[in-house]
């Protein structure tokens, strides 16, 4: 199987890269954002402790740092903000109109962050130390309420409150049945005008009644298509409702537009939930949320050990050696810490949660396919994968091949060819995994020569000073997992790719040059850090 | 009107004045450094620096109160964003690259500063200043399509032929208009600024009093300029009948035929008043009594002149989007007829203010919202006591 041939071809594909690029740029900078208060509120509680003024230059040259990515990170979010707009207006219009409350909180998270992070760089010289760590740790707050608000969201785009996935770990696959389903509350009058016997045929489950409406766990596939019909402007007589619509009714609905009766039922199943909960009730937020800040925190603690392993290699401050060895031995232990965390415990709570609500990307995620050379099923591990995320040895990892090609489809709509998620990712998993065992191992190593006072070979600094780049590549392979494992879907069970993204796409080549500008952009920081942090530290 | 309008209004307003002088202090700043570095002139490097400073803090309020701006856009009006965004990729797509690089040029100039060579630190300013006119060259854009949708296709789906929207006749006067704008207002917060320091310290260096006069020279001749451009850009409203009418009819301007839907004549007298009292002001700095520039009531007086030109550049806005109320775009009920089905009723709907996402609509929200907004603004004071007022 031809694997970046089934990736592109699901639809939109320069739409989906320019994305990859403008979103993973945004993120591969906000980590520091979401570590760096966290180690500099340490730093200074350090100092505060000890009055050893090495951790005060510490903490200054971490706030310069946040200053500095920042405003950058602002930049990137803002440029991905509205490239969401006009790249993927359909999906962000459904998201304001019921999943509203966590974008909105936001707005009070990134008004929080920047307060505080700006008062801690620009104030640095006109607060006390016990001002600048309560700062810090507000600046941490804004910063992880933040991605606690944004994270929900990507939750249920990966998982929505109330999916019911296809897969059961003893039994199999469950798409012979109408899965996976999505938990709807359907509004009294609309009820009243289809013909229940009709759906029912095609999956649906009556769970009750709940007063304004009934509750239904409707098949993903009409829920896809009805998505498709909402944003292509269908009306409910050239619609596939038509067909399960009472025919003495037909004359009556069939002039409505099928968004106002998406609307309204989305409208009645988001009050019935909560629509300030909504999204936080996604299956797989703790683990989301978990995983994503460990992953700031993982990646901040590693660029704090490559920064001093550097230093310590190109420094010409014999003076200040001292200094960096503490700050290499405050990184090295922070990067264990965190590495450990992030793996054993958050990853492993994502891992269930996808494992449970999302099969058929762990499906590919494990390469369970007879067409791909898999490296779990190379190594024998399949039974212990299954074990560790079903917690028993008779459960059995969901077969790709199992998987039909037009499960998330009815009657050839969305125009999707193939709604399996593309293999690419089993490869992108698990060079994750490997590049994180790595990263332990190397942060453990790291860790017991410095406190054995033993004296480190120049090759171990020079890997400390790569393992930023291996940890971010570890950070950007696992969000590459969690949103290439998630295609065809954009919100998983309820709309494709196709139904989310413009309807007036721009020339390619326009793709092509704000994605340079972005790599430019990065590229830029980049150099602003090496100009702005590195040599002032490297001259003394 | 429903409150989450004037949520929409706060965040816009302070975004707006706050770009305004960003603008204006995006084009000086690297031009003061350049000319400091050239004569050698250390007082003008150090107040531009402190310039750049103030611009560095008023763009992070700019930034957020824009961000804040599109998510509520997002939270009240939904199909709204969603038929902006699959039309305006263009307009849109300048702002983004623009804002990337701008924000860039910023972090670049502001920590580049003594790191850079002079000669890299100079094109990181013009990178600066470039940016600065491209952003609300996009966005002006989409304002202009606001005011009367010129460049709208359908052909199966509604699309925009760009080149149609750039000729808009609404376009070029709102960009001129905002530019010469924020850089008479910026002109003005820059003397205020010095005028400021000037009242708390007593006295301001040779570079500092020099740009404090500079200031107060280009704030009149901005303003002078405005009379103009504000003309033309009342003249192009004539493209635009129901806005035209709802700033002008009460006053004994206006087009016959069109309805009016609403009456904002009110807020251009009020705006006009304002220009009126800068106009005095300035005066009375600049020909009156030229000599009391440099004196505490000087002083005083260019202080109030920049929060007139402030309040000036907030009520141009303001008349500038409510007059539009409740139609996102203000030539709505115009061109409704000439919209094909299904997107007549899909656009009548997403383009009407008044059409409040039901989910939006909880009034635990605004309680919230008000709450979180009082505690945030009282955050951001104590910011900018501590970054601007308070001594190290």
């Amino acid at each position: 199987m031809n694997l970046l041939e089934q990736w592109l071809s699901y639809p939109a594909a320069p739409d989906r890269v320019l994305s990859t690029i403008g979103i993973e740029i945004h993120w591969l900078i906000l980590q520091y954002v979401l570590g760096l208060p966290l180690l500099i509120a340490v730093a200074l509680l350090a100092y505060k402790k000890s009055g050893d003024s090495r951790w005060e230059r510490m903490a200054r040259t971490m706030t310069k740092a946040l200053g500095l990515v920042f405003a950058v990170g602002a930049a990137s979010g803002t440029a991905s903000e509205f490239g969401l707009v006009v790249v993927w207006p359909n999906v962000l219009e459904a998201a304001g109109r019921y999943l509203f409350f966590p974008l909105y909180l936001e707005i009070f998270a990134f008004l929080t962050e920047i307060v505080f992070i700006y008062l801690l760089v620009f104030g640095w010289g006109k607060l006390s130390t016990n001002a600048k760590i309560a700062v810090a740790f507000l600046a941490m707050f804004g910063a992880w309420f933040s991605g606690a608000m944004i994270t929900s969201v990507n939750s249920y785009m990966v998982a929505p409150t109330g999916i019911v996935p296809a897969y059961d770990p003893f039994s199999g696959w469950k798409y012979d049945q109408g899965y996976p389903k999505v938990l709807l509350v359907v509004p009294r009058e609309i009820v009243g005008v289809l013909d229940v016997g009709k759906l029912q045929s095609l999956g649906m489950e009556v769970v009750g009644d709940t007063g304004q409406g009934v509750a239904v766990k409707m098949p993903s596939r009409i829920v896809a298509r009805l998505a498709a019909e909402a944003w292509g402007g269908v009306r409910v007589r050239d619609s596939v409702l038509k067909l399960v619509v009472k025919p003495e009714a037909v004359g009556a609905v069939g002039d409505l537009l099928v968004k106002d009766v998406v609307d309204r039922i989305l409208l009645l199943t988001v009050q019935t939930v909560g629509y300030t909960t909504v999204t936080f009730q996604s299956p797989v937020y703790p683990g989301t949320l978990l995983h994503s800040i460990g992953a700031g925190l993982t990646v901040t603690a590693f660029t704090v050990l490559g920064a001093y392993s550097l230093l310590l290699l190109r420094s010409r401050d014999e003076k200040s050696r001292e200094y960096y060895l503490l700050g290499l031995k405050f990184g090295a232990i922070a990067s264990l810490l965190t590495v450990f965390l992030q793996g054993a415990v958050f990853g492993h709570v994502m891992g269930e949660e996808i494992a449970k609500y999302n099969p058929e990307k762990l499906a590919a995620m494990e390469g369970t396919s007879s067409s791909i050379l898999s490296i779990s099923r190379l190594l024998g591990l399949e039974k212990l994968m299954a074990f560790i995320a079903y917690g028993s040895f008779d459960a059995r990892l969901p077969g790709y091949d199992g998987i039909p090609v037009d499960y998330c489809t009815l009657l050839g709509a969305p125009r999707v060819t193939d709604c399996r998620p593309p293999l690419v990712v089993h490869y992108l998993y698990y060079a994750k995994v490997g590049l994180s065992v790595l990263l332990g191992l190397y942060a453990l190593l790291l860790v017991l020569l410095l406190y054995r006072r033993a004296n480190l070979p120049g090759y171990l600094l020079w890997l400390g000073a790569l393992s930023p780049v291996l940890a971010q590549l570890v950070s950007f392979l696992g969000w590459a997992v969690r949103e290439i494992g998630r295609k065809p879907w954009t919100v998983y069970g309820v709309m494709t790719v196709d139904v989310a993204h413009t309807a007036n796409p721009a020339d390619p080549l326009a793709y092509v040059i704000v994605a340079l500008l972005f790599l430019g952009a990065l590229a830029g920081l980049v150099y602003a850090s090496w100009k702005v942090l590195y040599e002032p530290s490297v001259k003394g | 009107m429903g409150i989450s309008i004037f949520f929409l209004a706060l965040v816009f307003g302070i975004h707006i004045v706050a770009v305004n002088v960003g603008i204006a202090l995006a084009t000086l700043v690297p031009i003061l450094k350049r000319r400091a570095e050239s004569t050698g002139d250390s007082q003008l490097v150090e107040a531009s620096r402190g310039l750049f400073r103030i611009y560095a803090a008023t763009y992070a309020l700019a930034g957020v109160m824009g961000t804040a701006f599109t998510v509520f856009l997002l939270s009240f009006y939904p199909e709204f964003v969603g038929v902006a965004g699959n039309i305006t990729m263009v307009p849109f797509g300048i702002a983004i690259v623009a804002i990337v690089l701008h924000f860039f040029a910023i972090v670049a100039y502001w920590y580049g500063w003594d790191a850079f060579d002079s000669r890299t630190h100079f094109y990181t300013g013009v990178l600066l200043t470039v940016t600065a006119y491209l952003i609300p060259l996009g966005f002006r854009a989409v304002f202009a399509f606001l005011n009367t949708p010129i460049g709208l296709e359908f052909d199966g789906k509604p699309s925009l032929n760009v080149l149609q929207a750039l000729a808009n006749p609404t376009f070029l006067p709102l960009y001129l208009k905002s530019v010469v704008g924020a850089l008479a207002l910026g002109a003005l917060f820059v003397s205020a600024v010095f005028a400021f320091k000037g009242l708390r310290s007593g006295e301001l260096s040779g570079a500092e009093e020099s740009l404090y006069l500079d200031g107060l020279k280009w704030g009149t001749v901005g303003l002078f300029a405005m009379a103009i451009l504000g003309a033309w850009y009342a003249v192009s409203l004539t493209n635009t009948p129901i806005k035209f009418n709802n700033i002008f009819s009460s006053l004994g301007w206006a087009i016959q035929g069109v309805q009016r839907f609403s009456d904002y004549s009110w807020l251009f007298l009020l705006k006009m008043a304002l220009v009126v009292l800068q106009a005095y002001l300035l005066l009375e700095l600049m020909v009156l009594r030229p000599g009391e520039a440099a004196t505490k009531r000087g002083y005083t007086y260019s202080i109030l002149a920049a929060v007139l030109a402030a309040l000036t550049v907030l009520t141009g806005e303001y008349l500038n989007a409510f007059s539009q109320y409740p139609y996102f775009v203000a030539n709505l009920p115009l061109v409704a007829s000439s919209v094909p089905e299904p997107w007549r009723t899909i656009l009548g709907r997403s383009l009407d203010l008044r059409n409040t996402s039901p989910l939006a609509l909880d009034p635990a929200l605004y309680s919230v919202t008000i709450l979180a907004l009082v505690v945030l603004f009282a955050a951001a004071g104590y910011f900018l006591y501590v970054v601007f007022f308070k001594k190290e």
